[in-house]
């Protein structure tokens, strides 16, 4: 298995460069994209809570409209790097979840970590992007916490 | 942070002094604000100080261990309004935990080093955690801004 394994490793690139017509693979996607689809998420469900819980409606809010901040500086990054085809898809309305205020807690708590667990790789200006991203759901955590 | 620490990269080492700095004055502030505050702020006065210094005890680790050498603290920092009451000192405080997340972004700017980033980045999201929480006691508007450290 190994064997057959490194053979076809060897094997592609040579087919790919023999095909000079084929498509270029595409390139990954910008892992800054995720952050910004979870952002414009959480921005949703954020709204979501706000409307069904009145006792929320004033922390939810807020977390709505950090949220859509960082969506859009996150994705203004990515279309930086990559000019995009087509906007992003807004996030669909969503219905609000169930223990809206620990849910929303959670969401922070995620969308701080896996930013986080960026900035030690990415090029310079968006480690500091991320960096305040992260500081940014932190502190927001720490308001309602 | 354990053992010896690491030579710090080159061309972060102006935007690490200049973090240093940042973590002297707000030593320098948290000391100043202590005799203007009720015994009820002991614990988060004892927090920031605690951790400010053991920040700036690092950061000059760091600085020495690259051949720099740390600057020292100033005798004094100039602050956002004179401290003369309760309300002043807090203001005090949150303008230092401000300068100091903008401090440790651009430490993140200016660094390829992951180890130098983890550092800055714990530092950057404690001194914004800190501030909110003196902004909430304090009541300053807003509590929170979405991109601590954003000059």
């Amino acid at each position: 298995m190994l064997r057959a394994g490194a053979l076809a490793a060897v094997a592609a690139p040579l087919i790919a460069s023999g095909c000079t017509d084929e498509p270029a693979a595409p390139p990954p996607p910008d892992p800054l994209a995720d952050l910004a689809a979870r952002a414009r998420a959480d921005a949703a469900a954020a709204q979501a809570v706000a409307g069904a819980a009145p006792e929320l409606a004033a922390p939810a809010g807020e977390i709505a409209r950090l949220r859509t901040e960082h969506a859009v500086a996150l994705q203004a990054e990515v279309d930086r790097a990559r000019p995009p085809s087509s906007a992003p898809s807004p996030a669909p309305p969503v219905a609000a979840p169930p223990n809206g205020r620990a849910h929303l807690l959670e969401s922070l708590r995620i969308a701080e970590e896996q930013a986080a667990a960026l900035v030690p790789t990415v090029p310079r200006h968006r480690a500091g992007l991320l960096g305040s991203v992260v500081a940014g759901c932190a502190g927001l955590r720490e308001v309602f916490a | 942070m354990s053992g010896q620490p690491k030579p710090l990269p080159a061309d972060s080492v102006e935007a690490v002094q200049r973090a240093l700095g940042a973590e002297h004055a707000a030593l320098w502030v948290y000391s100043l604000v202590s005799a203007f505050l009720p015994p009820s702020f002991d614990a988060p006065l004892r927090e920031g100080t605690t951790a400010h210094r053991a920040r700036r005890d690092a950061t000059e680790r760091a600085l020495a261990a690259s051949g720099a050498t740390p600057r020292p603290a100033e005798p004094g920092y100039r602050l956002p309004q004179p401290v003369t009451d309760q309300a002043t000192a807090i203001t005090s405080v949150v303008a230092a935990e401000t300068d100091a997340t903008v401090a440790w972004r651009a430490v993140l700017e200016r660094t390829d080093d992951a180890e130098l980033r983890r550092a800055a980045l714990e530092a950057l999201t404690n001194a914004a955690v800190r501030g909110t929480r003196w902004r909430k006691t304090g009541r300053i508007a807003p509590t929170f801004t979405a991109f601590p450290g954003k000059p």
